[in-house]
């Protein structure tokens, strides 16, 4: 079967081939349309390193990643869009500018570009700052102007690496709520890196639990709230939250660094 | 609810530096008022004290005699002409030198190889005081104002190059890895990353260049001229003409000013995404 995002054996060192260096080890997982995926795991579980694997933007050690079974290792693909936790606005660019920037880069007509954005700003509840500039948005406004400069592009796969973490609380809440309204009827494919065990249990169909040096997944989780919910309050409330939320937490704690399994 | 709604409704909060603005708002007509009181009582104690002779007039002139040397210039047209020649010179000097120097330094970001190459050779001549070099241009060029644009544009050069290849290197890496994520070339990242990123250090370096394409200018013609501020200074100061120099230094002092508020003019242009 060809998945929509596919990652085999992925191993990954920094500077010599020493072990020490190692930061991912023999990962394998993939995502399929219209799932979401999270990964959980302590500092040092090298979260950033797959995410700019995937992506493209690094080239790994071993192993490959496929797009729709076509390999894309350490080669940036148009099916792939990805958010961070800083939104990456250009400040010298008006929000509609920079929602455009893919689509400028893509080498849409200018005219085409400005009409499939505009299309998004009533989504995206960022009607009336077209023309602003980034410094003069809310943080919440910036992440949705960021959301939507990768989705405009229409990437098959959405990658976000902790896209939320700077926001407080009831705006995270709420962004999280769009997010899941937005992949439910886009059918995207979203991969999401995060520390925060609750916003994984909560966004998830699926949950990678990774341990730290070397970067290894220990667990995969299936992720059934008993909701189709997209509100994150409502699936935050469900009965089986508290189970997943502990389990993972268990499973995060208990995962063993290398060094403990060498001694043991 | 309610509460995000209006936390996300909320456009430009930036109380703290709008309130720092307003009130340096609030302050400004009073400074005006006590640097023009300053000058007034500097300017009135000059010329009562070289009237009354207690300070020599030919070794310290007096603003009226400064006044008279700059009316009769401006009524016969020599005023102008050395005006003329001196912004000339000037602005074509800095188009070349600051301009010229910004597109270099930012064009280095392409290659990572010839910019280390370049680095001692760029930082010996910018080690090369404008004077030394000066009278070389003078052979080289002749007399008349092509050796002073050349000479501008040497005092420029580097200091635009330098501050905008800086600006460059300091291009923001995620905002490059954007860029590669949506497949963007190499080119295309240059424009629309690295440019306007480092458009604060091209214009610091304009800003910086004002005041040393000026210097370029007057040492030019100190050297050797036939028009323009510089030679009007070496001819007073030649003469023991106090009046006639120090009203050159009053036009070149007013020349900066006025090349300082073009260009900052520029800056709000350029950088307007920063007020």
């Amino acid at each position: 079967m060809t998945h929509t995002l596919e990652v085999r054996d992925i191993s990954h060192r920094y500077g010599t081939d020493d072990s020490a260096n190692l930061v991912l080890s023999n990962l394998n997982f993939h995502a399929d349309a219209g799932e979401f995926v999270s990964f959980v795991g302590p500092s040092g579980c090298g979260k950033s390193t797959l995410f700019n694997i995937i992506t493209g933007l690094l080239a790994p050690s071993e192993g490959s990643v496929l797009v729709d079974g076509v390999e894309t290792t350490g080669q940036p693909t148009r099916k792939i869009g990805y958010v961070l936790q800083k939104d990456l606005l250009m400040p010298w660019r008006t929000v509609m500018r920079n929602v455009v920037l893919g689509l400028e880069v893509h080498g849409v007509p200018k005219a085409e570009a400005t009409e499939r954005a505009r299309a998004l700003f009533a989504e995206y509840h960022l009607e009336g700052v077209e023309n602003k500039f980034p410094a003069q948005l809310s943080g919440g406004m910036r992440q949705r102007a960021a959301l939507m400069r990768t989705m405009v592009t229409e990437p098959e796969i959405v990658l976000m690496d902790e896209a939320y973490k700077a926001l407080d609380y009831p705006l995270k809440i709420q962004l999280e709520s769009e997010l899941m309204e937005n992949v439910k009827k886009s059918g995207k494919t979203v991969v999401f890196v995060t520390h925060d065990i609750e916003e994984a249990v909560t966004l998830s169909d699926r949950v990678y639990v990774l341990k730290a040096h070397p970067g290894e997944i220990v667990e995969e989780i299936r992720i059934d709230l008993g909701t189709d919910s997209p509100r994150i309050n409502e699936r935050r409330l469900a009965t089986p939250f508290n189970d997943y939320y502990e389990h993972i937490w268990r499973s995060i704690g208990t995962a063993p660094a290398r060094n403990e399994e060498k001694a043991a | 609810m309610t509460a995000i709604a209006t936390t996300e409704g909320v456009i430009a909060p930036t109380p703290a530096r709008r309130k720092a603005r307003g009130s340096d708002r609030g302050r400004r007509p009073l400074l005006v008022v006590l640097q023009v009181l300053i000058v007034a009582v500097l300017l009135t104690a000059w010329e009562v004290g070289s009237s009354a002779g207690w300070i020599s007039s030919f070794l310290f002139s007096s603003p009226s005699g400064i006044a008279s040397v700059l009316s009769n210039a401006a009524a016969s047209g020599a005023l102008w002409t050395d005006i003329g020649t001196t912004a000339y010179e000037t602005v074509l000097g800095f188009a070349i030198g600051a301009i010229g120097g910004s597109v270099l330094g930012l064009a280095l970001w392409y290659s990572r190889f010839v910019a280390d190459l370049s680095a001692p050779f760029v930082a010996a001549i910018g080690s090369i005081p404008v004077l030394s070099i000066a009278p070389i241009m003078i052979i080289w060029f002749g007399t008349g104002v092509t050796s002073k644009i050349v000479i501008v544009a040497f005092s420029c050069i580097i200091v635009a190059l330098t501050n905008s290849y800086r600006g460059a290197q300091r291009a923001d890496r995620d905002l490059l890895n954007l860029m590669r994520s949506f497949g963007a070339s190499k080119s295309q990242a240059f424009l629309k990353v690295v440019v306007p990123g480092a458009m604060p250090w091209v214009v610091n370096g304009l800003k910086l260049n004002v005041g040393f394409a000026i210097i370029g200018a007057i040492v030019g013609e100190y050297i050797s001229s036939q028009a323009g501020i510089g030679h009007m200074i070496v001819i007073g100061s030649g003469s023991f003409q106090m009046n006639v120099v120090l009203a050159g230094v009053v036009v070149v002092m007013a020349m900066v000013i006025v090349f300082s508020l073009i260009v900052g003019l520029l800056e709000r242009t350029i950088l307007h995404w920063e007020r």
